[in-house]
């Protein structure tokens, strides 16, 4: 019945995959599920857990919050061989879609918990765009105080502390393309420190009041995760 | 510029994957070169809609055929609908994102009747009459189908071809018809639902006139034309082996509610439960061979990465080829670690091999529908479980290492009495009782039985078709007497809403005159009624006042043998007086035997097809 894989050691494959479009609007937990059935269909040879219901090993760096697209996502994935890599990135993209492709497989030297730094392109189209609102939210952005009011667990409190997220914010470059608002943003990715660029722009909200008509087809956001990089600023592969 | 399309308001939506459609196995094909564009629309959310086994076979059926390109649609949530209207955002479908009014043939598949307002509330976001008769030449074809249509009568007005039966043939017969009609030019609206109307298993409701009685029963349904057939046939798969099965399935990122593998194993029922309408509407009894279900698993877990696979049919157990199914699966799929599971179990026959064969009554819980609290009430809706089988059934699971059991009930079948309703409890307490009949070593957990009771509606083509159903008073007098009986906390009972029962009954047993409070309570907003949270009785009542419309008359009024019913109009094969002996023989308290024990004569067999205990 069950295998003994368990006892079997295992090697760690590592795929860097884009997210893109239409799949920002899925979920961490749904795309775990996603890849738990893309590697099932790619015929990879899986490690499995021990126990009754055994399930392959599988770690994704720094989970994308629903609304984020990506260009820049990694997921170790444990297998009891080594097949070559051109071959694994091969069967992987044959089973994933035209928003989900994987740009790289191979079997890594870093830790995943060597990624510190993401960087982040956040275009926003709000009323009043402009150079100089662009100017604004990066001064803003890089000033001292950068206060957020976070999302609570608890829905009944109404008013929930403002906290500061200036010390995950490293690097800020604002611009105006004729119609957004454009920032490209170096954020924390460290796993105590983690900073959603999603607060970034409610921060923008709370402070410059952009993005408050209401009017989901004038006003917008949409953010991007482009790369990642190891502390020192090196690209983290 | 502004977009007006779904993809503008996905960052303000509950669960906005629902609508992002792009799976893993979806069907795309080039739109200017199909010649018939079909839009399949489920009127549920996306998550129920994506695990039902008809659109899985439909869709790829469809998507078969040459020169049609069939895509989905499903209803939005609440909160999306909203955002629909305030932005004027139209409903479209999942692979090409064009809106409805684009489409050949909409076809919508109905498996519950409160999902009507929702059907009715997805042609108006789509923007497209709900009546048939205000449909122009260029608005879509619209289709209703499924297992509600066996009494298509109080929707018959708002589509325009009613497919009754199995559609696996008859859909492509009706796109192959108007891509011929199209073609050679001689399409019109009118023209088209002519011709279609002698396709076995179609029925076009605006080709009949319904003509009433002085004391509202029904006089005569007259067709229009000579050439139109006076009763439907219900049109079936004659070989399951031969019929097509999805080699590939369309992979949903979300969660759906079956998110696994489903094999049918076959259609119909042996059993002849006098309440249950599938029981009747699916005879005759045809199964699949082990060996083309044992392919059909392997390519779909090959083309899926699934690591579930559902046995499903109406009672699995009695699959005459169980065995040669279970050991044909078992030989790859616990080396593919993927496991069995069975939605539904007959108590009589709950084996402990069949337990350890299957991982989901390994690891969830157990359920068991005795459906009557004792064996008198058992009889008469030929129930055959006595209470030995269930006692023995739940035994065999606690001993294997189970714990929790949901026992299903129903409450106002026809002659139940207050000594009926104790019995439920009577019987959840002995199921308790058989768990501490086991030794104190080998029961670690506590027991927890729940008793879930819903409310009887007599069914169209079931032997109780002509029964009154229970008035909401007293139902709710029999769900507050079975609170006082059961006094044991290891015993949960939950029931259902009386009210939605009262609503189905109405909608499963009317006619045309409904029409009009459907229509007004989707203009008013009605929509995903099957969901709790939009079920709104009180609206219902003001609706079928404002329309003229005596719920009684259709709920709590027994309908008399010889009055001509909406749904004689369909003929299913199980005969009226296969159905009218059954009848009798429940008040005579006797039971009928399964068809694999002996052919009852219900008339099913006259529809042929690959049967196996059909004379
Ligand atoms: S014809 Fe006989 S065996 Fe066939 S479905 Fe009817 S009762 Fe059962």
């Amino acid at each position: 019945m069950v295998q003994l894989t368990p006892n079997m050691p295992y090697i760690t494959l590592r795929v860097k995959f884009v997210k893109r479009a239409e799949l920002q609007y899925i979920s961490h937990l749904d795309l775990v599920r996603t890849m738990h059935k893309i590697i099932a269909r790619a015929g990879l040879p899986l490690w499995y857990t021990m126990g009754f219901n055994p399930k392959p090993k599988m770690i994704f760096a720094a989970p994308l919050s629903i609304g984020t697209e990506s260009e820049c996502e990694f997921v170790d994935i444990r297998l009891v061989d080594r097949p070559p890599e051109e071959e694994v990135l091969r069967h992987l993209n044959a089973n994933m879609t035209e928003n989900m492709r994987a740009v790289a497989a191979y079997y890594p030297e870093t830790k995943l918990t060597d990624l510190k730094w993401l960087r982040y392109r956040i275009a926003v189209k709000t009323e009043g765009a402009s150079e100089a609102l662009a100017a604004a939210c990066a001064e803003y952005l890089l000033g001292d105080e950068v206060l957020v009011k976070k999302k609570s667990r608890d829905k009944r409190s109404e008013e929930q502390p403002s906290v500061n997220i200036r010390s995950g914010i490293r690097e800020i470059i604002a611009g105006f393309d004729g119609e957004c608002i454009i920032l490209d943003a170096v954020l924390s990715a460290d796993a105590s420190a983690f900073l959603n660029p999603e607060y970034v722009v409610s921060a923008l909200r709370g402070a410059l009041g952009i993005l408050s008509s209401g009017n989901l087809l004038a006003e917008y956001y949409s953010v991007l995760r482009t790369e990642a990089y190891r502390e020192d600023m090196t690209p983290f592969d | 510029m502004e977009q007006k399309n779904i993809s503008s308001v996905l960052k303000s939506v509950e669960k906005p994957g629902r609508y992002i459609g792009g799976e893993y196995n979806r069907i795309i094909k080039d739109k200017d070169s199909v010649s018939c564009r079909f839009a399949f629309c489920f009127p549920d959310t996306y998550e129920i809609g994506m695990s039902n086994l008809g659109v899985r076979i439909l869709y790829d059926v469809l998507n078969r055929a040459e020169g049609v390109w069939c895509e989905r649609v499903y209803a939005p949530w609440e909160d999306m609908k909203g955002k629909m209207e305030e932005y004027s955002i139209p409903l479209t479908a999942l692979e090409s994102t064009d809106e409805l009014s684009k489409f050949d043939l909409v076809a919508f598949s109905l498996q519950y009747e409160m999902c009507y307002t929702t059907v009715l509330s997805m042609l108006r976001l789509a923007g497209l009459p709900i009546w048939a008769g205000e449909r122009g030449e260029d608005c879509p074809i619209i289709i209703g189908g499924g297992p509600c249509v066996y009494n298509p009568e109080p929707i018959a007005d708002f589509f325009d071809l009613i497919n009754i039966g199995e559609g696996e043939e008859v859909l492509p017969e009706i796109c192959a018809l108007y891509q011929e009609m199209k073609g050679d030019g001689s399409y019109t609206r009118e023209g088209f639902l002519r011709r279609a109307a002698s396709i076995e298993g179609v029925y076009i409701p605006s080709l009949y006139e319904v003509s009433y009685n002085p004391d509202g029963t029904i006089r005569e349904y007259s067709p229009r034309y000579s050439d139109i057939p006076r009763k439907i046939k219900k049109r079936i798969i004659k070989n399951l082996d031969e019929a097509p099965y999805p080699e590939k399935l369309v992979m949903p990122y979300i969660e759906t509610v079956h998110d696994r593998i489903v094999l049918e194993v076959y259609r119909g029922c042996i059993r002849g439960c006098r309440f249950c309408q599938a029981g009747m509407v699916y005879r005759p009894i045809r199964e699949k061979s082990p060996e083309v279900l044992c392919r059909n698993a392997k390519c779909l877990y090959e083309n899926s990465g699934y690591d579930e696979i559902s046995l499903i049919s109406l009672s699995i157990s009695d699959y005459s080829r169980l065995p040669e199914l279970t050991d044909g699966l078992l030989s790859w799929t616990d080396d593919a670690r993927v496991s069995l599971s069975l939605p539904s179990l007959r108590i009589d026959s709950f084996s402990e091999e069949l337990m350890r064969k299957v991982s989901s009554v390994r690891t969830g819980g157990i359920t068991f529908a005795p459906e009557a609290g004792t064996q008198r009430l058992r009889d008469v809706i030929n129930k055959n479980v006595s209470e030995e089988d269930l006692l023995r059934s739940v035994g065999i699971a606690f001993r294997g290492g189970k714990s929790n059991v949901k026992l299903y009930f129903m409450n106002g079948l026809p002659t139940e009495t207050d000594e009926d309703i104790a019995g439920i409890a009577a019987l959840a307490k002995r199921v308790v009782h058989e768990y501490y009949t086991m030794p104190k070593e080998e029961r670690p957990r506590g027991v927890g039985v729940t008793v879930s009771v819903s409310c009887f509606v007599p069914k169209p083509f079931t032997p109780f078709q002509w029964e009154r159903q229970d008035s909401l008073e007293s139902l709710e007098r029999k769900q507050e007497l079975l609170k006082g009986f059961i006094n044991d906390k290891k015993i949960k009972y939950s029931y259902h809403d009386a009210r939605v029962s009262c609503i189905e009954a109405l909608l499963a047993r009317g006619d045309r005159r409904l029409a009009p409070a459907i229509a007004l309570m989707a203009e008013e907003g009605a929509m995903l009624e099957a969901w709790d949270e939009y079920f709104d009785y009180e609206k219902w009542l003001s609706a079928l006042e404002r329309t003229g419309v005596d719920m009684d008359f259709y709920t709590t009024r027994g309908f008399s043998t010889d009055e001509v019913l909406p749904w004689d109009i369909i003929d299913i094969g199980v005969t009226k007086q296969f159905l009218l002996r059954e009848r009798e023989r429940a008040y005579e308290e006797k039971t009928t035997p399964s068809c694999m024990e002996k052919c009852s004569g219900c008339g099913a067999n006259k529809l042929g097809g690959n049967t196996r205990w059909c004379n």
